[in-house]
């Protein structure tokens, strides 16, 4: 388990990192570099696991999943994604962001419409 | 008198808190039950209702048409539509408002919409910092849409013969 979590110091930096030493094939990769990985020797819902991108380092989340991989994780598929050819490709499909809240990517919300009420603005008299 | 015996062998001895810590030091020993989140998570539903979504079709046009049935059917009233006819002559929704902190996330709209536009995803890690960010509008909802698309699909696909 340790010469698979990388050697000693690869070991002790995961126990840091995740307080916890896993040994699981690793099934695939999502396309922000989160690892996914699943052994059933361990039981039902502890089985399938993420390793966040190492860029992430302690600021690691919960919403850092994508969507490709978030039904795969959730126990919702037994399919992981590159696996499942009916997954859909569209050319609008967004990439996929974080939680973003408490930063300056933050949504806010707006207005999608006019206002109903105008204010007026009085036309200024041209001889004063 | 044997029963008193013991009774009072177990008071002098403290019998029971050797006991106790014996079944402390086993529960060492034992896999935890509890998941590690984030790095584990639990089990959920293909019919899981959690953030809201505004789909498309595949062309990329957007499925709602300012139909409002969601808006009427809501119970908690957090929905708010305003139509308006746009320049290829569409109807469309140009508000479509939902406060997410009225919502009671029970699914109806889901279940009133005629063209499967408003969708409750999958998604339950939205949590906001302030209560602004949860008045969701349309474009919040359309990228919500776009960022989970494959998982929606995938989730109907589960659910289609159920519903």
């Amino acid at each position: 388990m340790v010469k698979q979590n990388g050697g000693i110091r690869g070991s002790l930096y995961k126990l840091y990192r995740q307080e916890e030493l896993k040994d699981g094939v690793l099934v695939g990769e999502d396309e922000l570099g989160n690892k996914y990985y699943e052994n059933p020797r361990y039981f039902y819902s502890r089985n399938r696991w993420v390793e966040y991108n190492d860029k992430a380092y302690l600021n690691y989340d919960g919403s850092q999943v994508s969507a490709e991989w978030y039904g795969w994780l959730h126990y919702k598929t037994d399919l992981p994604p590159h696996k499942d050819p009916s997954r859909p490709k569209y050319k609008w499909m967004a990439e996929f962001t974080e939680n973003m809240s408490g930063t300056t990517g933050q949504y806010v919300p707006y207005s999608t419409t006019r206002e109903k009420v105008e204010a007026w603005v009085p036309k200024q008299k041209s001889s004063a | 008198m044997g029963d008193f015996v013991d009774r009072i062998a177990q008071t002098v001895f403290w019998t029971e808190l050797a006991r106790g810590f014996a079944v402390t030091i086993a529960h060492i020993f034992k896999e935890p039950a509890t998941i590690n989140y984030p790095f584990e998570k639990g089990p959920l539903s293909p019919r899981f209702r959690g953030e809201h979504a505004l789909r498309r079709y595949p062309s990329g046009e957007e499925r709602c048409i300012a139909c409002k049935l969601c808006e009427a059917y809501c119970p908690a009233q957090a929905i708010t539509i305003d139509a308006e006819e746009r320049n290829d002559g569409s109807r469309r929704a140009i508000r479509y408002d939902i406060d997410l902190t009225k919502c009671i996330f029970c699914g109806y709209c889901q279940e009133a919409c005629p063209v499967d536009a408003i969708v409750e995803g999958p998604n339950f890690e939205y949590s906001t910092e302030t209560h602004e960010e949860l008045m969701y509008n349309k474009e919040k909802l359309l990228s919500n849409g776009d960022r989970w698309e494959p998982e929606i699909v995938s989730n109907l696909r589960d659910n289609f013969l159920y519903r």
